[in-house]
């Protein structure tokens, strides 16, 4: 063999160990989407179970084959950071994703606080951002890369407090109680207007800040006020839990409304039996014939982790990811803006089972909401009891 | 009427946790003239060794007040372990060093925060019903655990007041808190009275962590609310002086329950606050405060 023949194999080598090598890193390309959750507080069960759901997809997706853009496979990687529910955490959260770590994608952000803070930022970069988050004000033309991956209290209130209106017609004054922060402002913007609505005189509007650990006041003023029903709207479980728990202690009997609870296990972590007949609009019944095998696998194995079972804010996260892949797909480009701009006109198959769009027109102004069913469920004997379900419907 | 006795036992109930944790605060100030912010953090560890070994031992076939019982061991020596480290690698060297404690206890919040976070994650932990049922009080409801809480947090203050009063180490606690360097010349070693200090404030926030574990929301977050209103009491009442602290949670916790009854909960939190910018405008050394 010849120096000349050496030098050509050499180089025919090394130029088709760097194409595999090339490729092999084509293969193994990795997206990383953001999560601004909250880790830690009472709100610390959404934020785990978000960030195991979006792993989950990303995992699912990767044994599918991945994301297939122009020829190139990629993976996803969910990149997860506390925002402890508040601004000052969520701004934090904010430059930490989208100036240090590079991401262009925010599979989701929890707390309208915390959101506010990201999108100041996302939509200025040019980044995609789904959100949990219930404000109005966070969505609609001004804001083309947003998205929301559950349902919101425009979605869930209307239907909800109707439907309990039609059940206990008798009920004619409501307590409401909030958090003092941007989540609870909205939220008690939209009950307050329902309720009046439906002729229910609102007895009480007040907030409380995240983190009291205290209930006994509160609930010794709503108790003394006398309601019929008490809207504990966007309370987290565990602090809705222990609300109840004191009225019941002050013999407070009536309807009782949590509009986004999300499940049993973490109110009857802190509220036990005073939780029974709790209304509830973002839960998730597994145990259900609507319940299909993967949702039942998936929901178990999140049991044998996070202790209860996964809720609609916690799929939504799971969404998220296939949503983002699906626009990925359609628009042949990982491109943050190129994919914001088809995302309104893509479907997906939701953890739900069923085929998900986006709509939102009437309410926000633009495609922004994903459409997914509204459930109205309520705890009867310990357990959680589907009523009613409600596909939105509308451009 | 009976609004107003429901409303006064609400403030008994939250004072005495608020009185226990304030207690630990104080006595570390008048001792060692240092703010430990981690202090909130040996509640936090008790509260929640309680809400994990509870569930544990019952599963285990133990009757839930036992399991309760000797959780409460478990988790006032896991904090009481944890409040010596602290003082051995870290305090010790910061006595009567306002700054330098302010930077360490600092320190180890976050340090401690991330460790609690990863122990024990985020979500929050349930504890059993210990004693179940409700009493009636002159007409007011309370339950029989948080009845429990006020009986334990009296009889524990009652003791600690009668040691730093009657005995020979409480005698001498207050010496070293009113003048360090005449106590040492008296003879009182203010090396050791300064670890026993620290380790009774580290003992009083492990057992109201263990006391208030069964009728609140268990995370490792808790201490920080706590810590907060703890601090505002040991203001109110004056730092270093015990009979404050006790007058200082209990005004707190009054404002906390008269103000979220007629106003509302977000407005109580403002007056608490309120109440901490009068009484140092007016009485800077605190209401019951001397140094």
């Amino acid at each position: 063999m010849t120096i000349t023949t050496r030098m050509k194999s050499l180089a025919f080598g090394t130029s088709l160990g760097l194409f595999a090598t090339l490729g092999a890193a084509n293969a193994q390309e990795t997206i990383k989407l953001g999560l601004s959750i909250p880790l830690s507080g009472a709100g610390a069960i959404w934020g785990k179970g978000s960030e195991f759901m979006c792993k989950k997809a990303a995992q699912e997706i990767a044994q599918a084959g991945g994301v297939k853009v122009e020829g190139k496979t990629y993976n996803f990687e969910c990149l997860a950071y506390d925002n402890k529910y508040n601004a000052a955490e969520g701004t934090r959260v904010a430059q930490t994703l989208l100036n240090r770590d590079g991401v262009k994608f925010i599979a989701g952000s929890l707390g309208t606080a915390p959101v506010q803070a990201l999108q100041s930022l996302s939509e200025r970069q040019g980044v995609v951002m789904f959100t949990t988050a219930w404000g109005s004000s966070i969505k609609g033309p001004k804001f083309p890369l947003t998205f929301t991956q559950m349902n919101t209290a425009f979605e869930i209130i209307p239907p909800l407090i109707r439907y309990i209106h039609g059940l206990h017609p008798e009920a004619k004054s409501v307590a409401m109680l909030n958090p003092n922060d941007a989540t609870g402002r909205e939220t008690e913007g939209v009950s307050k207007k329902v309720w009046t609505d439906t002729g229910v005189k609102i007895l009480s509007s007040d907030f409380y800040e995240r983190g009291t650990t205290e209930f006994q006041p509160i609930a010794a003023r709503i108790a003394s006020l006398k309601p019929e029903v008490v809207d504990l709207a966007s309370l987290p479980p565990a602090d809705a839990g222990v609300v109840l728990r004191e009225l019941d202690v002050l013999g407070w009997k009536g309807v009782k409304v949590i509009a986004v609870g999300t499940g049993v296990d973490g109110l009857k972590a802190t509220g036990g039996n005073a939780i029974e007949g709790v209304y509830m609009g973002a839960a998730v019944i597994f145990d259900g014939p609507t319940a299909t095998s993967q949702q039942k696998a998936i929901n178990d194995e999140a049991r044998g982790v996070l202790g209860e079972s996964l809720n609609s804010i916690q799929i939504g996260f799971y969404d998220s990811v296939y949503a983002i892949k699906a626009a990925m797909e359609k628009a042949q480009s990982i491109d943050p803006k190129k994919v914001g701009a088809v995302l309104a006109d893509v479907s997906f198959t939701s953890f739900y089972g069923n085929k998900v769009d986006f709509y939102g027109t009437g309410t926000y102004g633009a495609r922004q909401q994903m459409r997914l069913p509204v459930s109205i469920s309520q705890v009867q004997d310990g357990k959680l009891v589907e009523k009613s379900r409600i596909v939105p419907e509308g451009n | 009427m009976q609004t107003t006795i429901q409303l006064i036992l609400t403030s008994l109930q939250i004072g005495a946790v608020y009185i226990l944790f304030s207690l630990g605060l104080t006595l570390i100030f008048g001792v060692m003239r240092i703010v430990n912010f981690a202090h909130g953090h040996l509640f936090a560890v008790s509260a929640l060794v309680v809400a994990y070994t509870v569930p544990w031992l019952a599963s285990g076939g133990i009757p839930v007040l036992p399991a309760y019982l000797l959780s409460v061991l478990a988790g006032v020596s896991v904090a009481m372990a944890l409040g010596f480290l602290m003082y051995i690698f870290g305090f010790r060297g910061f006595r009567r060093d306002m700054v330098g404690s302010f930077i360490l206890s600092i320190g180890l919040v976050l340090l401690l925060d991330g460790i609690l976070l990863k122990t024990f994650g985020g979500a929050v932990r349930p504890v059993p019903e210990i004693l179940p049922g409700t009493v009636t009080i002159l007409g007011a409801a309370v339950t029989v655990q948080r009845f429990a809480l006020c009986v334990a947090a009296v009889v524990i203050t009652g003791v600690l007041y009668l040691a730093l009063t009657r005995t020979k180490l409480g005698k001498a606690l207050r010496a070293v808190s009113i003048d360090h360097e005449a106590a040492m010349m008296q003879g009182i070693p203010y090396n050791r009275m300064a670890l026993a200090g620290f380790m009774i404030a580290s003992a009083l926030a492990a057992l109201a962590g263990a006391l208030i574990a069964p009728v609140t929301i268990v995370s490792p977050v808790i201490g920080a609310d706590y810590l907060i209103k703890g601090f505002i009491a040991v203001i109110v009442g004056g730092l270093g002086s015990v009979p404050g602290a006790i007058l200082g949670g209990l005004f707190v916790a009054a404002i906390e329950t008269f103000g979220a009854f007629y106003f509302d909960p977000s407005s109580a939190s403002i007056g608490i606050f309120l109440l901490v910018i009068v009484v140092l405008l007016v009485r800077p050394k605190g209401l019951l405060g001397h140094g």
